[in-house]
Formats: C-alpha cells, structure tokens, sequence
C-alpha cells in the first residue's frame, strides 16, 4: 500500500490525507498494470503537502521550498524512464517557484505536478498566498489581502501546458483517476487541487455548493473560458460554478522527445 | 626572447577570432604563445583589442611594450599610442590614421568578410615564418571549403615581400627538446580555460551541464554545448535562471548522473540556498565559478578575485565542500578531473573557482590525460527505494527532530572535511617556484603575472595556491621558513591573506599586500614596480 511506518503530523481530519489515499491507489493501479514500483520518483517541496515524502514508500527528493519542479525536472532529464511525480502546495508552486512552474508547462517535461491548493502558507501558520482570497484576514494582511487571487489554470493554458486539470481533495474518487491519468499523459501534466486547510482556510461548504464536473477535456478556447473563472473568487453562494475535471489534454511533442532524439539518454 | 603584439579595433570586427588563428598558428611553428584578449561589454562598436606575447618559453602574462601594433581604426591608436616606440612596428587598415602615423597600410576595402585575415599573412612575413602554419591552422578551423579557400588567398596576398621588416622571430635554440624535430611543440596546443575545463569535464564522465549565461563563465557553456555534436553522452541546456540550474543539477545527480554548472558572481549568489541543499543531501555536485570583477553586476568582462570568500563560505549552515583555483589551462584540466573525482567519491560539492583572465586568455599548454579515474555511479532504478532530504533526516532519509540524530548528522558532516582534506593529499595542491629568503603568496591566474616577475625578484621565492578548502596546513612550513612575506590577489581586502591569517595564524599587514583591484591582471612591469 506504499505506506511507510512514520507518524503521519497532519491535522486529523486534514484533506491530506485523501490525497495521500488517492496517489496511493493511483500508483498501485500503475504498478498492476506493469509501471515498476522503483521507477516512480516523488519530488516534494516545503509545506504541509510536502509531509507526504515521510509517509509514501516510494523514492523521493524532499526539495527546498519552490524548487520541487526544477528538482524534478532534472531527475527527468538524469533519467526519462523514471516516473516523476512532483508534489508541492500553492506556497512553493504559485509564489517561491512560479518561474518554474510557467517554465515547465513550456518544456513540456513529463512528468506530474499535484499542487496542494488551499490559498494560505499553512505550515508557517496561515499567512496569504498568491491564491488567498482577496480581503482575507489574517496576522501579516491584518486589513485585508489587497489583490485579487493568480489564476494557475489560465497562466497554465497561456504557457502552453499539455494537460490542465482541477480537482477536489474531497473527491478521493476524482483524484485518484485524474492523477492516473495525468501520469499517463505522455508530457507535463499539471492537477490543481483545491485543498480546503480546515485550520487556516476552510472553504469546503463554498467548494462543495459552487463546483460541477467536465464531462470531456475542452477546446483550448473553451477551456481558457472556463479556467478564467477563479477558484478563489467564490463567493457562498456564487454567481457561477466552477468546474472540476480534466480541462484541457493536448498531445504535442515532449522535453525528452525534443532533446534526446539524438543523445544516448 | 619576447615579443608583443596587440591587434585592436572594434567590437564585431573578428579580432578575437584572428588573435586565436593567429596564436594557435604559432604554437604549431614551435613557439609559446599567450593571448590577453580585452573587450568591452557590447556587441558592436567601442574598443576591443587582443595583446600576444610570443615566447620561446611558456608564458602566461604579456608585456605592454609593443614590437608590433596593428589597428583597423585610429582610436586602437590612441588607446595604446603611449605604450609604443620607435622600435614599434605600427600597421593599420584606416588609411586617414596611416597618413598620421605612418608604418604600413594593410588596405582590406575590398577583401569582404574575412578581410582581417590579411593581417595573419602580414604577421607571418614579419615573423619570417613559413605561411604553411597558419594555411593548416585556418583547414583545421574554418569547415567549409568556400571560407577556407577565401581566408588562404587572402593570407597568400598579403604574405608579401615588402612586408620583410627587422622583427624576425630568431632561430629557436638547439637544446629546446621541443624543437629538435619538426617545428611543432608535441602535445601542447593553444587553448583557453574555459576549453580546459570543458575538455577535462568531459574527459571526466560529464553527462549533464547545466549553465545560465554569464561573462565570464559561458566559454564553458558553450564550448560543450558543440562538443553534443560529436559526444552523444552528453546533454547541455539552460535553464529559465540560476536557481533552475542548480536545482535540476541536484536532481540529476540524484538519478545517476555526473553533472556540473558553471556561473560567475551574481548566479552563484543566487545558487547558495541548493549549495546548502547539497551540503544536506550530499549529492555530488561539480560548480564553476569563474570571477569577473565585482560586486554588484560589477565589470562583466574584466577579471579580478574577489568571489573568495563567496566560494567559501556562500550557503546558509555548515557543510564540507572543495575549492579548487587552478592558475593556467594545465591546472584547469587537472583540477577539474580531481574536482569531479572528489565530488563524486565523497557526495560532495566541488569548486572550480576561475576568472575572466584564466577562462578566456590564450594559453600554451601540454594537456597530458589524466591518471585519475572518477568513480562510476549506480542507476537509481537499481537501488530500490532512495530518499534524499533537505530536512535532517535519519539513515534511511526520514525526517528527523531528534537531539541526537541532529547532532550525530552534523558531526558526521563535517568529519568529512577531514577525510576530504587526507584524499586531496594525494594531489598537488600548490607549488613551489624561486630560491629566495622572501616568500610570495598567490592563486589562480595570478601566477603568469608573478612567475613572468620572479626571475627578476633572486630575493623571493613564489607559493602558488591551488587547492584552498580543505587548506593545505602543512604550507605553514614555507611561510615559517620566510624573512617577508608578500600576498599577491586581485581584490581589494585581501581575502587570501585574511584565509591565511584564519587557517594558519599569521598575519599578513596591509603593506604586505599586493592588491590590484581595475579589473586588468598583474603585469611583470607592475609586480616589480611595487615590490622593488
């Protein structure tokens, strides 16, 4: 069940834990259908999300915070045969690392990126990220945060990722075979992953009411349209609802495609 | 014997170009040859020149007194006019300043692209050279048929008899060892730092380069970035900025491979938090740093050594690493195969710590293959479950809070510096010149600068220092031995000899520093002018 003995630190009741559940159940679907269990590599960041490294009996690189993706990027590149999976939250992946993240979605490196999303900087105690609300409170933004929330699925789609997805981590079902699916996806493969912080940030009722599920992937145009619509612009109840799913899949050429045509890689 | 030469003009002219067909071609006839090349930080326009010191020993440092001048445009003239004499053997292509001046006019208006060639061929005649050196060299250089039939008939035309003047190169002695057969010096080319370490990297089992752009360590970049034509084992990119480089290094490591990164001041500052990373998941990692002048964005394409103690100290916590200051592009080949061979048989960090004048001059030198062979690495697929944590962490790599396991780790870490510090024994870790009571101290590039003064300074003798973390102690030695003793570096606070002061009790006051700090190296001229 790729479960190490360690205490596992996170808040009781933390949707955590049905991440974990659903990468678990992904990977062990993978590993029956022939993917060697060593052949998967998770690269995590610095946060609550990032814990997972203690907990996942699998090969993994604990990063620095807002590295994770370059630090996948180059176990890829040291070995395109290995499954990499880059775990990190939206502290690491939408402010320490957002060059890196546009970055990869232009590379195309194949590997997958799952992003923690619950709008706050939980681990150092709940403060703003680049994905909190606007005029949310808290000790650093104690009159508000003064801008409206970035946009990972649009900046995503403009830098021209190849798959696009948003999830709810509390849909352990959803998760699980969209992160599958995004391992499979043969290029850079991106899951938001709206994350309720039932400390710092709950926004579960609001996720819950607002939100329906794509059937199919979109036309990029359409998809663009629909990505626009920010997660975090929720009101409860909302003037529109937000959509879960794959959003977007393109298939077009990989890092690995593009540079080791002729490299013994 | 000596001779000076200085090529100017203005940036996009291709004098860098001519100054290395030019060098390598002498090298080929039998001659030392050492090639400054001084340029601004533009693409076209202001001032650009290359200074040649031909020698019949090795040399590593140039005079400024010229034999020859040649400037395409009046101001090289101006620039360099005060370092003329009447013994000056002045050319130029600018017709105006030929009426000024006088000597010869080499008139390039309708030679096209590769004009500036005319100018080889002009030298060669001086030189009373046989033109068939820099016909081989111009094969050897240009691939296409067209361009190298183009560049040959210009040499041809200008390879003429009126060109005979009084600066003929004398007949080589008989007891050179080099010269006894052909005129070939066998087995030494005409190469630059940079080329050194990209050959020795290579040489080494490089896998993976990683490099931003940055003066003056992108020779390396792109010096390997060609070698993928012919070397299939090799991947080179850069990445979106410095932070991705070293990032990507550490994972790359971490799959299995051996890699390097190169930078200079400003992306190796950038680069610290991953060097601490490093420090924790001990993953071996090669970085070139090669010193511009700084700090800041300081002086891109002008030298100086002010990034010491940034190369030994940068990163946050206390990790073991190696620092290595190779002085000429022989070292430079050495240390960068003993750099790899320690980062690799300890999980260690390597520095290469160069600078603008050691990456990018024209050295003669004999690159023997190395007897050192770099451990092989294991493929991470094969080894099972592997973590590697940037937290501290307990054997298997969990994370750890733990008072002890805290302090067991760190001890572990920094024993290693000692085991490094026994294994680097093996190699030269300094050198030795001269008989004098008096002791002069210096590293890196500063040694053709120092060893072209020593044998006019019988009272001194010269400590080169290569490897600088781990210190080699047992130095004390030399220093215990010395009446004076004078620190030789290219900044302005003297950071070798405040290591020196740190590593073996001694101190070295302000007056005994030789500090040069304007982004130009240390001439013979200027070492004997403020040690005498």
């Amino acid at each position: 069940m790729l479960e190490t003995k360690n205490k596992i630190t996170w808040c009781p009741g933390c949707p955590n834990y049905l991440i974990k559940q659903a990468i678990q159940t992904a990977i062990t679907n993978l590993i029956q259908q022939g993917y060697p269990k060593e052949s998967f590599v998770v690269v995590t960041d610095i946060g609550c999300s990032s814990k997972i490294y203690d907990y996942l009996d699998l090969s993994a690189f604990y990063g620095l915070h807002g590295r994770a993706i370059p630090t996948g990027f180059g176990i890829k590149v040291g070995n395109p045969k290995l499954n990499v999976l880059v775990i990190a939250g939206d502290g690491g992946t939408y402010n320490e690392g957002l060059d890196h993240f546009i970055h990869a979605c232009r590379y195309n490196i194949n590997l997958t990126l799952l992003v923690h999303n619950n709008g706050a900087f939980s681990l150092t105690t709940g403060q703003a990220s680049a994905t909190t609300k606007k005029g949310f409170i808290e000790k650093t933004h104690p009159f508000g945060v003064q801008e409206d929330a970035l946009n990972p699925l649009s900046l995503a789609l403009e830098s021209g990722a190849s798959f696009v997805a948003r999830t709810s981590a509390l849909d352990l079902n959803q998760m699980a075979a969209i992160i599958e699916q995004g391992i499979k996806h043969p290029g850079f493969s991106f899951i938001d992953i709206l994350q309720p912080c039932l400390i710092y940030n709950n926004f579960s009722e609001v996720l819950k009411k607002n939100s329906y599920i794509l059937k199919n992937p979109l036309p990029l145009e359409k998809a663009l349209v629909e990505a626009r619509k920010s997660a975090f612009a929720l009101e409860n109840p909302a003037k529109e609802k937000i959509a879960l799913g794959v959003f977007f899949q393109e298939k077009k050429p990989t890092f690995e495609e593009k540079y080791f045509q002729n490299r013994n890689i | 014997m000596r001779l000076n030469l200085l090529i100017g003009g203005k940036a996009g002219q291709g004098i860098n170009k001519l100054a290395e067909i030019i060098s390598s071609s002498l090298v080929r006839a039998g001659w030392y040859v050492f090639n400054y090349k001084d340029y601004q930080s533009a693409i076209k326009g202001g001032h650009n020149f290359n200074l040649i010191s031909i020698s019949d020993q090795n040399l590593a440092a140039y005079e400024e007194d010229l034999d020859l001048l040649f400037a395409f445009d009046a101001q090289t003239y101006d620039e360099h006019k005060k370092n003329i004499s009447k013994k000056t053997i002045l050319a130029t292509a600018d017709s105006e300043l030929n009426k000024k001046v006088g000597g010869f006019f080499l008139d390039l208006s309708q030679l096209g692209k590769f004009g500036n060639m005319a100018f080889a061929g002009f030298l060669f005649k001086c030189l009373g050279l046989d033109k068939k050196f820099l016909l081989e060299e111009i094969e050897k250089e240009f691939k296409q048929k067209e361009i190298v039939i183009e560049n040959k008939k210009i040499i041809e035309q200008f390879y003429a008899p009126e060109y005979s003047v009084d600066l003929k190169l004398p007949e080589p002695q008989q007891n050179e060892p080099q010269h006894q057969q052909k005129k070939e010096l066998p087995g030494y080319s005409h190469l630059s730092g940079s080329e050194a370490i990209s050959q020795a990297a290579v040489e080494a089992g490089l896998e993976i380069y990683f490099g931003y752009p940055m003066t003056p360590s992108t020779g390396v970049l792109s010096s390997l970035a060609l070698k993928q034509k012919e070397n299939k084992d090799l991947f080179v990119f850069t990445p979106e900025n410095e932070i991705a480089v070293i990032n990507s290094a550490l994972g790359a490591s971490f799959a299995g491979r051996k890699v390097m990164v190169g930078t200079s001041g400003g992306g190796f500052d950038l680069m610290s938090e991953a060097m601490s990373l490093q420090g924790m998941v001990e993953l071996p990692l090669v970085i070139h740093l090669s010193q511009r002048a700084g700090p800041g964005t300081g002086v891109p394409t002008y030298s100086g050594q002010g990034d010491l103690n940034a190369a030994i100290y940068a990163g946050h916590g206390e990790f073991p690493r190696l620092v290595v200051a190779p002085g000429d592009a022989q070292e430079a080949y050495e240390k960068t195969i003993e750099a790899f061979y320690l980062a690799e048989k300890f999980k260690l960090l390597s520095i290469i710590l160069t600078d603008k004048h050691l990456a990018e001059s024209g050295y003669t030198d004999q690159i023997k293959k190395s007897s050192v062979v770099v451990p092989k690495r294991e493929d991470l697929l094969s080894q099972g479950v592997v973590k590697k944590n940037s937290y501290e962490h307990d054997l298997f790599g969990n994370t750890t809070e733990i008072a002890a396991e805290i302090k067991e780790n760190t001890d572990r870490r920094i024993a290693k510096t000692k085991l490094v510090e026994k294994e680097t024994q093996k190699f030269t870790r300094y050198k030795f010149y001269g008989t004098g009571k008096n002791l002069l101290i210096g590293f890196g590039s500063t040694k053709g600068g120092i060893l072209d003064a020593l044998p006019n300074l019988p009272e001194f003798s010269y400590l080169h220092l290569i490897y600088l973390e781990p210190f080699p102690s047992e130095i004390i030695a030399y220093l215990q031995k010395a009446k004076k003793i004078l620190v030789i570096e290219q900044n302005s606070t003297g950071q070798l000899a405040d290591l020196l002061s740190k590593q073996l009790a001694v101190t070295i006051p302000e007056h005994n520093r030789i500090l040069k700090y304007d982004g130009r190296p240390f001439t013979a001229k200027d070492l004997l002018g403020r040690i005498k």
